[in-house]
């Protein structure tokens, strides 16, 4: 390998109850694009963030063209050539390209029209078409990234970093990306950018940096390994299709969730639920697939009441509840378990007891005349802590200070105690480890064998395989079809997430 | 597993305030002492007198309650938006409000309705004067998402100019020489309860409310949403909540427990209502919460220790031949806010950094 520009020595950094990078080493070398890949919250972002002086560290060396040095702000880092590209665009959308461009790179006297000429040729050498007088909040999303580039470009970055690049993109977009990237490198520069998403590792990268947990659990060139090798460095575990349980015949079971024609736009205007329609029955789980972002969230939100349709409805056991409120839906049984427990599922300063009564505070289950039975919920939560193995010393533990998974799992007991007749699970065990799946799976199982409407989003296909009864596929707010288990291969399910029709592409 | 003990971090975190709290008021007296220097005065005279006159004399002592009463309301009024995660600044206008309702229908009802039964309505309708101005904070935050900080100080202004107003009309004393009420009549006071002090029964409701905001918020489920609103909304929202309408209810009552104020200090001090009536207790009232915690119990307690500043503070400027200016109340009052503000910062930080090092030793892994 090529001399490094870029290394990092034994760097730790905690957030104030989690250690979010643990004694992680790494090198990027000259010309070299390097792929971060891991699950959410393995620490990759912070990794990137830690060297473009976001964050500071808590331990550790950064040693820049052999030289050590300290970077303690994003302004430290730009002066070593160091540039990264957030998830989140920082743009200011009201100026033009060029005034985003120099913005940040301004001193007395401004000079736009020849920093203009200077963006001009920079876009032209890499082939960006971008419209430098346009405003940039006028722009389509893929564009606004390019500008970000030439943001960086125009600082002379020779490192640049990009925070899960292609989540936006659209695949045209993503492929002209992935070229920039190539002749950008082939100039002796460094790109480094995160990403969960294996094919895009595969397709662009050099070497992959696999992160787990905050350590580093991989670090290997691409022409010597594959995707299932890196997906066991993801996981820890090697991946496993569970075997198949006995099929079951929705047909004959009495229908609970309807969603008909369910129809949304989002602030921009474009169709996130595109004409949903599908029943759920008592009895089956139906799991929903796809890749984040196609409207899976929506749906569950649209079911749950946390978000309003524009057109369509939603019907439970025969009635129509799409202008009900939330109150009233947990109050007819039905549980949600969101995707994003810490912002929407439980309150993290409160103690377990406060958090399995979040949904029930409206109900007389733990309230009597107003006031609440504490001894009651306290000697529910600790028998929820019992069978469902949550590692915590008892119910008056603040929420935050479980590891993730035990937060899971008590998010988990209260919606399937709240969800009487059905239950939705939005990636219920999102960066979980393996035991904690397990139990998980099997929880969610038994909910369905009780009887009750299951419904599971998922992107991992092995769990969507595992659990499902039936089988749907979303693409960009459009159900793409809904399928038995056993229909799908793999293979079929990955082309209609790519948005393949039918699948047989 | 299966341990009942509370958390050692919880624990620590008990401790923490206490010293850090202690430590703020003996430094802010420190510095407060230092000042006394520039008077060309010995700090320690100076504070050895006023130490052994008040606690010689039973009137200035009970003083230190009657300064404490309407610090105890408004602390409240703070501290309860606080526990909803909203910004309650304007106590003092809603205090007023309390006020203007006390004296009209004291002065209205005075001597002609039995004292119990006026007392119970100037205590309802200061309550929902104050209460009124909070929820239009609150609403105007629901509805249009107003920032409730700004809205709630510059409704100070709105009400005390309401106030002045009605002084230099309706309200003015039937002499009309100085722009204040008529003093309302004996039958509307309320009534002492210990002898030789001015110490009124407005004090025993201002630590029966506290107890009383105490159950409400840790009790009760409205307490409950209203906390877990103020911690998350959005999971809230999710569980059913509707955090609007917990925005308005928490200014509502949060308003009420500033109005409540009014009823203290008219029908129970001044006796009347006069332009820049107690002016600071609006702004004193933030400090002491935050000196409090949030802690509705542990408010009743910092009230006194700042009605204990304010009568110090009195008492110096008297002091025959030293000269001690009597705006030294502000001073001392001010140094020790200051000081106690500053130490939660540090706190804050030091019970970070202890988190991460609890964390790294591994003390904190399930």
């Amino acid at each position: 390998m090529a001399e490094n520009a870029v290394e990092l020595h034994n760097v730790t950094k905690c957030f104030s109850k989690v250690i979010a990078n643990d004694d992680v080493s790494l090198e990027i070398g000259k010309g070299e694009v390097v792929a971060l890949l891991g699950e959410n919250g393995a620490g990759k972002s912070t990794i990137m963030k830690i060297l473009y002086g976001l964050y500071s560290m808590d331990e550790g060396r950064i040693v820049i063209d052999g030289k050590e040095v300290r970077i303690k702000s994003p302004k430290d880092a730009i002066s070593h050539g160091i540039a990264m590209i957030q998830q989140h665009f920082s743009l200011v959308f009201p100026h033009t390209v060029t005034e985003n461009i120099v913005l940040g790179n301004v001193h007395g006297w401004l000079d736009l029209k020849e920093a203009k000429e200077k963006v001009g040729m920079l876009a032209k050498k890499y082939g960006f078409p971008v419209p430098l007088d346009a405003r940039v909040g006028d722009l389509a999303v893929g564009v606004q990234q390019k500008v970000e580039i030439l943001k960086a470009l125009y600082l002379d970055a020779r490192i640049l970093i990009m925070d899960e690049p292609t989540a936006v993109l659209t695949p045209q977009e993503a492929e002209s990306l992935v070229s920039f990237i190539r002749s950008y490198a082939a100039d002796g520069n460094s790109v480094v950018f995160i990403t969960h998403k294996m094919k895009e590792v595969m397709e662009s990268a050099d070497r992959i940096i696999v992160m787990r947990n905050g350590r580093i659990t991989g670090n290997v060139l691409k022409s010597e390994t594959n995707e299932r090798e890196l997906a066991r460095m993801m996981m820890g575990e090697e991946l496993e299709v569970e075997s198949e349980e006995e099929p079951i015949d929705v047909s004959k079971l009495p229908v609970s969730i309807e969603v008909v024609d369910a129809r949304k736009k989002n602030r921009d205007g474009i169709a996130v639920l595109d004409g949903v329609s599908f029943s759920v029955h008592k009895g089956e789980i139906f799991g929903i697939a796809g890749v984040s972002g196609n409207g899976q969230d929506e749906i569950c939100e649209a079911i749950s009441g946390n978000m309003k349709l524009d057109g369509g409805k939603i019907i439970f056991e025969g009635k129509d509840i799409t202008n009900e409120s939330v109150r009233k839906r947990i109050e007819e049984g039905i549980g949600y378990v969101p995707v994003d427990r810490y912002k929407d599922g439980m309150v993290m300063e409160m103690t377990l007891s406060e958090n399995m009564m979040l949904k029930s505070s409206y109900s007389e289950k733990w309230v009597k005349n107003g006031f609440i039975d504490k001894k009651g919920i306290d000697e529910y939560t600790d028998e929820v802590i019992r069978d469902y193995q949550v590692k915590a010393t008892g119910h008056s533990d603040i929420a935050h200070n479980l590891s993730g998974g035990n937060q899971q799992k008590v998010v988990l007991a209260r919606e399937i105690d709240a969800g009487r007749h059905a239950i939705i699970f939005n990636q219920p065990t999102r960066g979980l480890d393996i035991g904690a799946v397990d139990r998980i799976h099997r929880a969610i199982k038994g909910e369905k064998r009780k009887g009750k409407a299951v419904v599971v989003v998922s992107t991992e296909l092995t769990e969507i395989f595992e659990l499902s009864d039936r089988i749907c596929v979303m693409y960009r707010g459009k159900i793409m079809g809904i399928y038995n288990r056993g229909e799908l291969t793999t293979g079929r399910i990955g082309l209609l997430m790519a948005g393949v029709e039918d699948g047989k592409a | 597993m299966g341990k009942r003990e509370i958390p050692s971090s919880v624990k620590r975190g008990y401790l923490d305030a206490l010293l850090f709290n202690i430590g703020a008021i003996i430094i802010g007296l420190l510095i407060s002492a230092m000042m006394i220097l520039f008077l060309k005065q010995s700090p320690i005279t100076v504070f050895s007198t006023a130490l052994g006159r008040i606690f010689s004399d039973k009137y200035t002592l009970g003083e230190v309650l009657v300064k404490a009463t309407p610090l105890v309301f408004t602390s409240l009024a703070f501290a309860f938006t606080y526990k909803a995660n909203l910004f309650n600044i304007g106590a003092q206008g809603q205090f007023y409000a309390g006020c203007i309702s006390a004296v009209s229908i004291s002065l209205a009802l005075g001597g002609k309705v039995p004292t119990a039964l006026l007392i119970v309505i100037v205590l309802v309708a200061s309550f929902l004067s104050g209460a009124l101005v909070g929820a239009l904070i609150g609403i105007a935050k629901a509805k249009f998402g107003a920032n409730e900080f700004l809205v709630s100080m510059m409704s100070t202004y709105v009400v005390q100019a309401v106030m002045d107003f009605l002084l230099r009309t309706v309200l003015r004393e039937t002499k009309a020489e100085y722009i204040q009420t008529d003093p309302i009549v004996r039958e509307a006071f309320l009534p002492g309860i210990v002898p030789g002090t001015r110490i009124h029964l407005g004090t025993l409701i201002a630590i029966l409310s506290a107890i009383a905001i105490w159950v409400l918020l840790y009790k009760t489920s409205l307490g409950f949403r209203i906390r877990a609103v103020g911690r998350n909304s959005d999971a809230s929202e999710h569980s059913g909540i509707n955090s609007k309408l917990i925005f308005v209810v928490a200014f509502l009552i949060s308003g009420g427990l500033a109005g409540m104020a009014g009823l203290t200090e008219i029908n129970g001090v001044q006796h009347m209502l006069l332009q820049n009536f107690n002016s600071s207790i609006g702004s004193f009232g933030i400090g002491i919460a935050i000196l409090a915690n949030g802690h509705p119990i542990g408010i009743i307690f910092s009230s006194i220790l700042f009605g204990f500043l304010n009568v110090i503070g009195t008492t110096m400027g008297r002091i025959p031949g030293l000269n001690i200016p009597a705006s030294i109340i502000d001073l001392i009052q001010g140094i020790v806010m200051t000081s106690v503000i500053i130490s939660y910062f540090i706190r804050e930080s030091v019970g970070r950094r202890r988190e991460k090092r609890m964390l790294k030793s591994g003390e904190v892994e399930a």
